[in-house]
């Protein structure tokens, strides 16, 4: 059911001018959600995990101003579907103007983002970094706030490039996944000059039958590197490497130095003004002081400020805008508050963004990193060039 | 004095030393000693030449003010307050208001005693600072409550609050003090109100980010560090006139941050410090052009000039120093050391 949740009218609403809306509805599967949820080992919450909503109301908090001055009210809703039924009657239910933000796990989007295409309401992929979605669901009413992986494991790999560290020893996960982004990551490594050791699979065993696979001694011994690269999608076992391997390397990947689009620890570019405003702007609902967006909180925020910043470079937009073209415009851009602004990639709607290379605690980089330059846009090292896409959503 | 003077001096005088030793020994040399000891004289004269004006420079992290002289040499350190960021001097009385970030306080300092004279407390968040010396008004944003407070500076008294979007920055007023200009970041706007009754008359919407203003005759100069621009509205009609795009060699567009923007006296000059950019531009304010780029250290922001418009004083926050450019040359000649993070610089005569 279709809930509307904030709707604010414009304090400049006069008489004379005919207000434009920003309408932004956030589609959430909470049954499926619900269905999947696996409790963590001894109930150990590695990374949180929270819905959208909150950042999505925090952009548009932030967007008020700017709103009002263009002579726009912002309404919110909230739709949560019923992967079982039919989705296409449950998706009409979507005002035909408003902005979707797709806050849905990967089988359900694949299955709505062909029916929002086919009804034309723009919506933003926010939680997959899949790089196969950015070709297997090409198509003009999607876009894709969070970063590929492809961008993740460039900004890694020109991190190690930069540092001088070339040998790395990847170990993966047993899962599908876990295949798919250590050969992701591996194609990266090698784009950037990085030369594999060796490419191990760990256990989650403890039977001493697979100690070469669950040990992290032996799992990294007899191989000379000067770093490990940790794919571990489920963060199940990655994080037992640290301090453990058999070398005194460091461990980076999805454990250690991560790439990521968010951090708390921000120091430059404002985020501390962001990340503080994140926390507060909720009168009775304040968080704790290293909370912060996640990478998928961060991509949603990313999307409506897309929108909001947009119209302010596109002053020639009325306030019956169409969205589809004030974001395939050229002038289109976001203020990431990392020191670089956002803009689409038109070939494929992938948002380009700088990465930071976090670990826990700290921001130690924001790539690209230096030297690494690109004939066209500064951050278009990161991810699929638009040669190598086979996405080409600018040329249809 | 300072040291670099110190040990030009020292050497100048072993050199004359040894030259005239050498000579007694064989009077039929050159008498090289004496154009050694020339030198020293003429390195004692330039020293006192130098004698002329003073940079104050705020340092965010350290949480000092440091005094340069215009060659770079450093004259002192002093302690102040916790985050002191934007600056503004009340030049004929020799006074310099510093906004103290996280103390929520601005401070009045006397630049000849170099000491603190009143405290202006409970001002949250004080950025940046601009003061109108004919109605004797004192401007400050307030970074975190999104708003900006405006002070009688002789009495102390507050006499209004004005409201803007998130992250107001840079603040400017008219010369007659009719309008007041608050940019805010996060909103992409300029907030315009009026100077007598506080009132907000509207807003300007601009490029990505809106950092810092300047005003030349009736336009407005606007600098957008995520737009990569520097924008020029009509001060009457509040339009846009023009913008000028930033492109160092080397350089994509999205990598210019432009930040701080400063005339020259005569106003025909213009200067865009480029954040991550690490240059300075000079721009023909009239023409709009760019004339050169010069490198400097590592995210300039800060900027400030002697009142002889000799020298330019380049920030650079993140590499702890600030370049000295020869405006004659447009070379720079020095880089000196300042404190952690220099946020602000204000030129003053000794």
């Amino acid at each position: 059911m279709i809930k509307n949740i904030l709707f604010i009218t414009s304090i400049f609403f006069s008489s004379a001018s005919i207000a434009g809306a920003l309408e932004v509805t956030i589609i959430s599967a909470e049954a499926e959600e619900r269905m999947n949820q696996g409790q963590s080992f001894a109930g150990i919450t590695v990374e949180p995990d929270r819905p959208v909503l909150r950042a999505v109301e925090l952009a548009l908090f932030e967007s008020k101003t700017l709103l009002q001055r263009l002579g726009f009210h912002d309404a919110l809703n909230t739709l949560d579907i019923k992967p079982d039924r039919d989705l296409r009657e449950q998706l009409l239910a979507i005002s035909p103007s408003s902005l979707v933000i797709l806050d849905i796990p990967l089988k359900t989007m694949l299955k709505v983002a062909p029916i929002l295409n086919e009804l034309k309401l723009v919506s933003f992929n926010v939680r997959h970094s899949e790089p196969t979605l950015r070709n297997s669901l090409c198509m003009d009413y999607l876009f894709h706030a969070i970063p590929s992986d492809h961008m993740y494991f460039d900004a890694l790999s020109q991190f190690l490039i930069y540092r001088g560290w070339r040998k790395v020893l990847v170990v993966r996960g047993p899962s599908k996944k876990d295949d798919a982004r250590a050969e992701t990551l591996i194609v990266s490594l090698k784009k950037f000059g990085a030369s594999i050791v060796d490419n191990r699979q760990f256990s989650l065993s403890h039977h001493p039958d697979d100690r070469d696979k669950n040990n992290p001694e032996f799992l990294t011994g007899g191989a000379s590197y000067d770093v490990v690269a940790v794919i571990d999608s489920e963060k199940d076992y990655g994080r037992y490497l640290q301090y453990s391997t058999r070398k005194a390397r460091p461990v980076v990947g999805d454990v250690g130095l991560t790439p990521k689009s968010w951090h708390f620890a921000l120091e430059r570019y404002g985020a501390p003004q962001l990340n503080e405003r994140y926390r507060h702007f909720k009168k009775g609902d304040p968080l704790s002081s290293q909370v912060s967006m996640t990478d998928k909180e961060f991509a949603a925020w990313s999307a409506v400020k897309l929108v909001t910043n947009s119209l302010s470079a596109n002053k020639k937009i009325g306030t019956n805008f169409d969205l589809l073209n004030l974001l395939k415009n050229p002038q289109s851009q976001v203020d990431l508050y990392k020191g670089t602004r956002g803009s689409v990639r038109l070939w494929n709607h992938q948002i380009r963004q700088p990465i930071l290379l976090a670990t826990p605690d700290t921001v130690v980089a924001v790539a690209p990193m230096p030297k690494f330059l690109h004939p066209k846009h500064y951050v278009d090292t990161l991810g699929l060039d638009e040669p190598e896409s086979s996405c080409q959503l600018s040329k249809k | 004095m300072p040291s670099i003077l110190n040990n030009k001096i020292s050497s100048s005088l072993i050199l004359s030393f040894m030259a005239l030793m050498r000579h007694r020994l064989n009077p039929q040399r050159r008498p090289v000693w004496l154009i050694h000891v020339l030198t020293l004289i003429l390195i004692l004269a330039s020293s006192r030449l130098a004698v002329g004006f003073e940079a104050v420079i705020s340092n965010e992290r350290s949480g000092d003010l440091v005094f340069l002289d215009e060659s770079g040499n450093s004259l002192d350190i002093i302690k102040l307050c916790n985050r002191p960021r934007g600056m503004v001097q009340d030049r004929p009385k020799k006074l310099l208001y510093i906004a103290c970030s996280d103390d929520n306080k601005v401070l009045e300092f006397n630049l000849q005693t170099k000491k603190i004279i009143r405290e202006f407390l409970g001002i949250p968040g004080a950025m940046a600072v601009t003061l109108n010396t004919k109605s004797r008004r004192l401007f400050i944003t307030n970074e975190g409550a999104s708003k900006a407070t405006v002070l009688d500076i002789d009495t102390g008294n507050l006499l209004s609050t004005l409201q803007t979007g998130f992250e107001p920055d840079g603040v400017i007023v008219s010369d007659d003090g009719s309008r007041i200009f608050v940019a805010s970041e996060n909103a992409g706007l300029i907030h315009v109100f009026d100077g007598n009754t506080y009132s907000a008359i509207q807003s300007i919407i601009t490029s990505l980010r809106p950092r810092r203003m300047a005003i030349r005759n009736t336009e407005l100069w606007i600098s957008s560090e995520m737009g990569s621009r520097v924008e020029i509205f009509d001060l009457n009609t509040l339009l846009k006139i023009d913008e000028i795009i930033f492109a160092p060699k080397g350089f994509r567009s999205e990598q210019m941050t432009p930040v701080d923007i400063l005339f020259d006296s005569t106003k025909k000059l213009s200067f865009v410090a480029l954040g991550a950019a690490n240059h300075v531009a000079i721009i023909d304010a009239e023409t709009r052009s760019i004339e050169k780029y010069i490198l400097v250290g590592r995210r300039a922001w800060g900027l400030g000039i002697t009142p002889d418009d000799a020298r330019l004083f380049v920030l650079n926050g993140l590499s702890d120093d600030a370049t000295i450019i020869d405006l004659k040359t447009r070379r720079p000649i020095k880089t000196a050391r300042t404190g952690l993070a220099p946020h602000s610089v204000e030129v003053f005569d000794r």
